[in-house]
């Protein structure tokens, strides 16, 4: 007799799949041409500010951060944190650095990729393509670097201004005037580092190409807002790296991001879940522990349905940018958009964080969340400051009650799922209780 | 505050009391200005009769409210400044400026400014690299700042006011370098104990007060017969900030005269002069953002570089400590850093490895701003001190 096969406590979305495979195969793709001589750049996530410059250019682009969690899935992360630590870096900064340090100072010994890195290694670089968006590790490691590439560093700009600061008047534009020539520098940069001149139709192309993808990805977001919602946090983590390591054939990325756009949009008019037994909804805040995504199917068999997450990995809000005829400008544009999207709102609202703090409010408000779970990363800065704040925020303006689960991205021993989840029961009473609260203050769910 | 004490007796007196001068001034109609870390343009401040009074931790207290808005694994010394300022220990402050000095010091800005609420308020962004449109870019930033500061004073900043601004506080500069020059003879004239103290002070007090200060304490200290006693080690200590003494102290109980430093309650704060340009905005920029040495901004030999080459990188970086070593005759590098120092740990090898390039020994500690974190460390800089006199 064949067994009723047991539901899945998540539903993934179909179209989740061949993008993750697309991802994985760009990635391949990427190494091969690298490593037939293709110059390679290993770039930080820089939020589509040097991504369609460097692809106009003809550089293949590798990003560590996103090789750190593909080395920590496949256990090869312990090694090479272990010899960033006897190459004296210190064991607090971030997982992700001290994984590609110790990766490129085995790199370095060996000559060549070593053996055991998984998806085919990282080449030697050309570039190291930095950034200073929203945390110092993304410049202050690359050029901790030296020790090990003579590659060198350029440090793409992102000016970060206050809220009130940055409405003052002028201060937009002046930001974006800003980012243009720095980028206009690193065009000149790049044009003698490779000996070639810039491509401007193909940077057109690819930038519009960019936006548009991010449009569509946005808008699948959207649609999360519903109730029961059409998908897990799990399917956006997943899918989130095409928009946000672009790469490869963009037109074809493009149509699989709309064709998930269409299955959500199809499980919304449907009333499918992705939580098949939504009983809660969740924001989850920031970088999950990608060594333990199950953790997430335990939790969703107790109802637990996690709609919105990760504001930085998140596309911008949507602007039309139409008709700006500089590519660099529309691509510093859309950067800056990112950033400080949510300025105007966050200032109406009295908030002062802008990026990273107003944003959780405007999630749990729009989608309708019952708690958040706040994951502070022991060794990054970055996803960690604001969590606090964050659970301030949320419980003193909406109600809305956080569980605090401190983790790793790289490191599994530092994330304990069993007292998470013991915990996790507990926190439904929580939840259960700021639920009547805000029925009586008529805050709408 | 006694009007009796000069000197080193009145630095002592404004540490006991740090605030005491700046809670005077404000009965007397002065406005107060904090502000955080080295990168606020203090001249600025100065311009239009405001006091600018630095915002620092206090390593001896507890942190008890900071937890509630800052988590417990990002910088100690931000957690406990944010600490004192929730537990009131700053309201006679009228305003605060911040800056972008580093990743977690722009978001405590953020939290600063919403829990504690000031009637003034003023985040300066910092570009990450010295390119002159980041130059431009600063400027512009001081423009806004220069904006938000007349509002909120209701008076004008004019050029003349800032160049007579700029002109006091590198007076200042110039009188601290003079310090410093007293921490050269062998043994030197006055320890790296006083010298944090006597810093902190005039951080505290109106940029002439300060100075006024520094000349006496420069002027007692040159007279005095029963100063610092030999010590066989001569150390310069490197890395983020010290507002305290208990580690000099310690090292001092060691056998070692700590007799530099680059830190930012220290020669990192006060070194670089602004350099009169016609535009005096121009010339505060270039200082703030090129010439002050912390690792919160990124530097390289040759702008524009296709090529790295490590050393050529290494000495553009640090050649500076070197030449601190030389003119201050030091046996050895202490490089030390708060615990979640981010910029200043992944300086630590490349630091290292220049060090060992120019042959000054040196080791790393670590600490999380508090005395008990710093006794552990004892063993370990007995054994640096020893490795040094062997």
């Amino acid at each position: 007799m064949a067994e009723e096969k047991k539901k899945k406590a998540i539903d993934r979305l179909k179209a989740m799949y061949p993008l993750r495979a697309r991802i994985d195969e760009v990635y391949k793709n990427s190494v091969k041409a690298m490593r037939e001589g293709k110059p390679t750049a290993w770039s930080m996530v820089n939020w589509w500010e040097g991504d369609p410059i460097i692809m106009a250019m003809g550089v293949e682009a590798v990003y560590p951060e996103n090789y750190g969690a593909a080395c920590a899935a496949a256990g090869a992360a312990p090694a090479y944190l272990e010899r960033a630590g006897a190459d004296g870096f210190p064991d607090h900064i971030c997982g992700y650095a001290r994984n590609c340090i110790g990766y490129t100072a085995r790199m370095k010994d060996l000559g060549e990729i070593p053996p055991e890195a998984p998806m085919g290694g990282m080449p030697k670089p050309v570039l190291l393509m930095s950034a200073g968006s929203l945390c110092d590790a993304r410049y202050k490691w690359f050029q901790a670097l030296g020790r090990y590439l003579d590659a060198p560093v350029w440090v793409l700009e992102l000016p970060h201004l206050g809220v009130k600061e940055g409405l003052m008047e002028g201060a937009y534009d002046q930001a974006i005037r800003f980012m243009v020539e720095e980028l206009r520098e690193f065009v000149g940069f790049l044009e003698k580092l490779l000996g070639k001149k810039m491509d401007w139709d193909k940077l057109e192309d690819i930038s519009n190409d960019i936006i548009d993808m991010n449009r569509i990805w946005y808008e699948t977001n959207e649609l999360r807002k519903a109730r029961p919602c059409p998908m897990h946090s799990r399917d956006f983590w997943t899918c989130m790296t095409g928009c946000l390591y672009p790469a490869g054939d963009l037109k074809a990325l493009k149509k699989m991001y709309q064709d998930l756009y269409d299955e959500v949009k199809y499980r919304v008019e449907n009333k499918i879940a992705a939580c098949p037994n939504e009983k809660y909804r969740l924001v989850f805040a920031e970088l999950p522990p990608w060594h333990s995504l199950k953790f997430f199917d335990r939790l969703a068999e107790r109802g637990w349905s996690f709609v919105v997450e990760s504001w930085a990995y998140h596309p911008p809000k949507p602007i039309d940018l139409s008709q700006v005829k500089d590519p660099l400008e529309r691509i510093a544009k859309f950067t800056y958009q990112w950033f400080a999207g949510y300025f105007e709102e966050s200032e109406k609202q009295g908030e002062q964080m802008g990026y990273f703090g107003y944003p959780y409010l405007e999630y749990a408000r729009d989608w309708q969340c019952d708690g958040a779970l706040l994951h502070p990363l022991l060794s990054c800065r970055t996803a960690t400051n604001h969590l606090m704040y964050v659970q301030d925020r949320l419980i003193q303006k909406l109600n809305v009650p956080s569980l605090v689960a401190s983790g790793d991205i790289v490191d599994l021993t530092l994330f304990d799922p069993e007292d998470t989840l013991r915990r996790a029961e507990a926190f439904e009473e929580t939840m259960d209780h700021y639920k009547e609260v805000r029925k009586k203050e008529g805050l709408g769910w | 505050m006694s009007e009796k004490s000069r000197g080193l007796s009145k630095v002592e007196e404004i540490c006991s009391q740090r605030s005491g001068r700046a809670k005077e001034l404000k009965d007397e109609g002065k406005k107060i200005m904090g502000y955080f870390c080295i990168y606020p343009p203090l001249e600025m401040l100065s311009a239009l009769d405001l006091l600018p009074y630095r915002i620092l931790g206090d390593m001896r207290e507890p942190i008890t409210k900071a937890d509630a808005c800052l988590p417990t694994v990002v910088c100690p010394f931000d957690r406990s400044a944010l600490d004192l300022g929730l537990k009131g220990k700053y309201d006679f402050l009228d305003g605060v400026v911040w800056a972008h000095v580093c990743e977690v010091g722009e978001k405590t800005a953020h939290v600063w400014r919403t829990y504690l609420n000031p009637a003034y308020f003023h985040f300066v962004d910092i570009p990450h690299t010295i390119h002159k449109p980041a130059q431009n870019q600063f400027v512009q930033q001081l423009k806004d700042f220069q904006k938000t500061l007349m509002s909120f004073t209701g008076k004008k900043l004019t050029s003349e006011m800032l160049v007579e601004a700029i002109n006091a506080h590198n007076e200042q500069r110039s009188l601290v370098r003079k310090l410093y020059d007293l921490r050269k003879p062998d043994p030197p004239l006055i320890s790296g104990s006083e010298v944090i103290k006597t810093l902190k002070a005039i951080m505290s007090l109106p940029v002439k007060e300060g100075s006024e200060l520094l000349r006496e304490v420069i002027s007692e200290v040159g007279e005095r017969k029963d100063g610092v006693p030999f010590r066989p080690v001569r150390l310069l200590i490197w890395g983020s900030i010290i507002d305290d003494t208990p580690l000099i102290e310690m090292m001092e109980e060691l056998g070692a005269n700590v007799v530099m430093d680059d830190t930012c309650v220290g020669s990192r704060a006060f070194f670089p002069d602004v350099k009169l340009t016609p535009d005096p905005l121009e010339g505060l920029a270039y200082r703030y953002l090129v010439d002050l040495k912390c690792p919160r901004t990124f530097k390289e030999s040759t702008y524009g570089e296709t090529k790295k080459d490590y050393l050529t990188d290494l000495r553009s970086r640090f050649s500076y400590i070197s030449d601190y070593a030389k003119e201050w005759k030091v046996s050895g590098v202490v490089l030390q850093s708060v615990r979640y120092c981010d910029i200043h740990g992944y300086e630590v090898p490349g630091l290292g490895d220049y060090l060992d390039s120019v042959g000054l020994p040196h080791t790393y500690i670590e600490h999380t701003y508090d005395e008990r974190s710093l006794a552990p460390l004892r063993t370990r800089i007995q054994a640096f001190l020893e490795i040094i006199r062997s």
